[in-house]
């Protein structure tokens, strides 16, 4: 254990630090744990490697976990990775159970992290080689299961199904990435559009304004009646929290977390899918699910245990392949190359004290967090309790510097905003879903990356089929999951008819 | 409302009249030179890429030397051309490297000849990692065993990320098969791919026999034993023997650079016709605003100039696997500019 | 029939169009999934509309219009502007900086239905200092690029 001698104050310090620092960022919309990282990349060429790692590693893991607070209090994802948080975690914050929500997302968020740290301690080599047997054709099927949570997560199915396929639509505009492999030719607009438009709208701004700027347009229409933001939030009544929530949702918790831990390592597929693909299964799989989308805790659970347990998940390919598992550890990579340190296959063999040392450091920071976040929540709720005409300029500020930042300063960005926030607006006014939509959005471009070079390699469709048991198991998955949402919605239709004899 | 759209206009108004007394401040300073806030835009979206971590070694020592407040954006290739189009006034810099014209080569939307539209600044360093690789098991044991075997009618699969630096490689080796087996670079089929990790997959899946990589990300790979699925063998550098030389001599990892040359020419021969052999080395240099004040274009080629007299820099790109490779602006348009239609007939040729 | 089979699942992409495979499929899928809504849903809501049980989305609504299209030529003058005098004092942050002060403040104000002096007080600290911090934080401390 000759690495222990390393571990010095200073190395606990900074990743506390990074926690803490990696929480602000992560709870302003806007900004993101990829940029957090990618700020304090500077810092570690002063810092040296292991001090370093220790800030990185504690804002990576505080940067996704504060995206919960926005998600829950505001309805904004704070991160593209909460995205599934404020589908349970809003309404329950409406119902005056913000408190609640977030002790049980905090939960949830350090036994994803702690899970996740130890997969990648004890399997990472093994698991990477397993996770090369993912070619472009299974890595498709991932994306398909995880879009089919639109048909169970939407109140009328078609019209979910319809703003899924708008969402993938929207999500193609721009060229078809040279980066992925593509010609980089572009589609769907006109040629006027092009300066701004080449690489398509990106993620972040589409979130926050569909989210951020489109809420404030409903609001604003009703004339920002209220003076507090939520006034039936009330503090210590309804909000009862008690460990006695987790009952019962061990197998949530565990599920949620290994899948979040196996999307981070599949390089590609990308963060932002891990908490989704973890809430279609708690939907499919639960005994009851009627009430997630409303407010319940077991999908705060899914959401949170798995994009937390990201972190381990995206550091596997990372130290074991030297590929990055998604965005936020392609920052990372950085850290490594400013100090000439090599990753690939053999760095854990070759640097294992620099690997227990990243080790240390995610599991104190996820312990960190944990305290940081589990007391403080208290006052972080309160955000709800600043009035709207104070609140909602900030919120819009805010969403201006995180979307002209996430790209290192383009003004497009900041016009996405405006045009998602519009699209918002009108989207719910005419009934479409956003949920699905914005699913299909994030989805979208990697399903057709992955469906159109599987076609290249393969010529055939069926190639969707036959490529390999992993495939198999992978189409079970995806038909269990339709045919799960078809029937819950036959049932609710019954349910409703019944309803209306009586 | 009256009342809100009056406050508007009329803050609006000062704000603007504010910004025009301080601007006309800033504007007092010596006309020719750097001056204010300098934004270094780069051709690529990575923060962890080698583009990235080049600028900033350069970058960092540039605003040190100018007492400049100078800081490098990963704003990607075509938001980064179009940023630097709409500043002429220096504040905005760009730093590439061959991507730029061979964008436009391959005909590739969103780029444009650099000749034309820009001032070609200094050139400032080499990574000389451009490799191409085969599974470890490869029947293929040098890169002229695979130009023979394409010659007797074979199929080489070769991943590459189309459209640029890594497909320049594959489009002189399909020049040099054109050139010695006449009829047969067809058989050299192209598979269009993304990032590393695409590339890597295709060679673990089966899907190439060949793929293009560097030797910083695959190095590693190099060192697995033969039985395990992931690794691999270098069968060719692109670099040219020179720069190689000028390697740190440990080389990289656990390969040494006396390793290394063996994958360069003349060991690696690929014909570009009259006996001259293809090499390519992928150079990172400025790119500015074609109407930016010459005066600027002076300023930053003789702070490089005693940046690199001093020495230092040399060791920290060094470091980092880079060779240092510094030619003042009129040079480096000049010696690109070479470089470039040397590449053009290699394309023309094999269309 | 098996070969039958496996060449009608065969399927060839020309890489210089292969931008438009995928878009093409989502195009038909889109334009199927429009006209079975078209037909299910629209049709029956909007003869609901013309018998006068149900009101037209947007239009047939109540609107604080001032707040609504207040808030939309803010935020687009906000936009705007922000780049223009960023455009002055280039990478220095200040367009953010300066607009934001205007703009929170004004939004602020139109989003205020009582306005005492306390409440404009407050509103006021706030439209200077939360941008200031935001500024100094981000473009000072951490270096990020802004407008």
């Amino acid at each position: 254990m000759e690495f222990l001698s390393l571990l010095d104050f200073t190395f606990f310090l900074l990743a506390a630090f990074g926690a803490l620092v990696g929480i602000i960022f992560g709870a302003i919309p806007g900004m993101t744990a990829t940029m957090a990282v990618a700020v304090c990349l500077p810092l570690t060429y002063a810092l040296g490697l292991h001090h370093g790692l220790a800030l990185l590693l504690g804002l990576y893991v505080g940067g996704i976990s504060g995206g919960m607070v926005p998600a829950v209090l505001l309805n904004i994802p704070g991160t593209p990775s909460s995205i599934t948080t404020t589908f349970d975690g809003y309404p329950m914050a409406q119902k005056g159970q913000g408190e609640k929500a977030l002790r049980v997302s905090v939960i949830a968020s350090v036994v994803g992290g702690l899970i996740s740290a130890a997969v990648l301690f004890l399997f990472a080599p093994m698991l990477a080689d397993f996770s090369i047997k993912f070619s472009y054709v299974e890595k498709f099927l991932i994306i398909l299961l995880a879009l089919s949570v639109i048909a169970s997560l939407s109140s009328s199915m078609l019209v979910g199904i319809f703003s899924g396929v708008i969402g993938i639509w929207l999500s193609l505009i721009g060229d078809y990435s040279i980066s992925d492999g593509g010609n980089g030719k572009t589609r769907l607009m006109f040629d006027f559009m092009e300066p701004y438009l080449f690489e398509g709208f990106s993620l972040l701004p589409v979130l926050i304004g569909i989210f951020g700027i489109s809420t404030i347009l409903l609001e604003a229409e009703k004339g920002v009646k209220s003076e507090l933001s939520n006034e039936r939030i009330q503090f210590g009544k309804g909000g009862g929290f008690s460990l006695s929530l987790f009952k019962g949702r061990l197998t949530n918790l565990v599920r949620s977390s290994f899948i979040g831990t196996f999307v981070g390592m599949l390089p590609g597929v990308g963060g932002s899918a891990a908490s989704v693909l973890a809430y279609t299964q708690e939907k499919n799989l639960s005994k009851d699910s009627s009430q997630m989308g409303k407010g319940a805790p077991q999908g705060l659970i899914a959401s949170e245990s798995a994009n937390n347990a990201l972190t381990g998940g995206a550091l596997i390919p990372l130290l074991s392949l030297g590929i990055p598992g998604d965005s936020t550890t392609a920052v990372l990579i950085g850290a490594f190359t400013l100090q000439g340190i090599q990753v690939g296959p053999l760095f854990i063999p070759e640097n294992a004290e620099t690997w227990y040392i990243m080790m240390t450091a995610l599991v104190f920071a996820n312990i960190v967090m944990f305290f940081l976040m589990f007391y403080a929540i208290k006052h972080i709720a309160k955000v709800v309790m600043v009035p709207k005409h104070i609140l909602y300029p900030i919120i819009v500020m805010m969403c201006v510097v995180g979307a002209y930042a996430i790209n290192y300063g383009i003004m497009f960005d900041v016009w996405t905003l405006l045009i998602f926030g519009i699209l918002g607006y009108l989207v719910q006014k005419i009934g479409l879903e956003v949920a699905p939509l914005i699913i299909g959005f994030i989805l979208g471009s990697q399903a057709e990356v992955y469906f159109v070079k599987s076609l290249e390699s393969f010529g055939t469709f069926s190639i969707f089929f036959t490529k390999s048991p992993i495939a198999v198991v992978l189409w079970l998955l995806i038909l269990a999951s339709v045919a799960f949402s078809i029937v819950m919605s036959l049932k609710s239709r019954a349910k409703r008819r019944q309803e209306l004899l009586s | 409302m009256t009342v809100s759209k009056k406050t508007l206009a009329g803050l609006g108004s000062a704000v603007a009249l504010a910004s025009m007394t301080l601007g006309a401040g800033v504007a007092m300073a010596q006309e020719g030179e750097l001056r204010g806030n300098v934004r270094v835009v780069i051709g690529s979206t990575s923060t962890g890429g080698d583009t990235y971590q080049n600028s900033t070694i350069v970058v960092d020592k540039l605003a040190e030397h100018l007492d400049l407040n100078m800081k490098v954006d990963a704003v990607g290739a075509s938001s980064a051309f179009r940023t630097l189009d709409r500043d002429s006034r220096g504040n905005t810099l760009m730093i590439f490297h061959d991507q730029s014209y061979l964008g436009y080569l391959y005909g590739v939307e969103g780029y444009e000849n650099i000749f034309e539209k820009y001032t070609v600044g200094p050139t400032v360093a080499i990574n000389p990692g451009n490799a191409y690789l085969v599974p470890k098991d490869s029947p293929y044991e040098t890169l002229d065993d695979i130009i023979a075997a394409v010659g007797d009618g074979e199929e080489v699969r070769v991943a590459i990320q189309p459209g640029g630096v890594s497909e320049i490689g594959f489009s002189a080796l399909k020049n040099a098969i054109s050139i010695e087996h006449p009829g047969m670079e067809d058989n050299l089929v192209a598979v269009n791919t993304g990032s590393q990790a695409d590339k890597n997959q295709q060679l673990f899946d089966d899907q190439a026999d060949l793929i293009n990589g560097t030797v910083q990300a695959n190095e590693q790979y190099t060192r697995l034993p033969e039985d395990d699925q992931k690794a691999m063998r270098f069968v060719w550098l692109t670099a040219r023997q020179g720069t190689i030389e000028q390697a740190p001599e440990d080389g990289l990892g656990q390969t040494t650079r006396e390793q290394l040359l063996e994958y360069v020419e003349p060991n690696v021969h690929v014909t570009m016709g009259d006996d001259e052999t293809f090499t390519f080395d992928k150079e990172f240099f400025f790119l500015y605003n074609k109407d930016m004040d010459p005066g600027i274009v002076e300023q930053i080629d003789e702070a490089l100039t005693e940046i690199y007299a001093e020495g230092e820099i040399q060791e920290v790109q060094k470091n980092s696997f880079f060779i240092p490779n510094f030619k003042p602006s009129e040079e480096a348009s000049e010696y690109l500019h070479e470089k470039m239609s040397r590449y053009e007939g290699i394309i023309e040729n094999i269309k | 029939m098996e070969s039958g089979l496996s060449s009608l699942l065969s399927v060839s992409i020309d890489f210089e169009t292969s931008h438009l495979f995928f878009p093409t499929i989502i195009h038909w899928v889109m334009a199927g999934l429009f006209v079975l809504i078209l037909v299910t849903k629209v049709v029956p809501f909007l003869a609901a509309v013309k018998r006068g049980e149900r009101t037209m989305p947007i239009l047939g609504e109540p609107m604080d219009g001032f707040r609504f299209f207040g808030t939309l030529v803010l935020i687009v003058a906000y936009f705007y502007l922000m780049a223009v005098v960023g455009n002055l004092f280039p990478y220095t942050g200040y367009g953010f900086l300066f607009v934001s002060m205007a703009f929170v403040l004004l939004m602020s104000l139109m989003y205020m239905h009582e306005w005492t002096k306390k409440a404009v007080t407050i509103v006021v600290i706030n439209a200077v200092v939360a941008p200031s911090l935001a500024w100094f934080i981000l473009a000072k401390l951490f270096n990020i690029t802004l407008p």
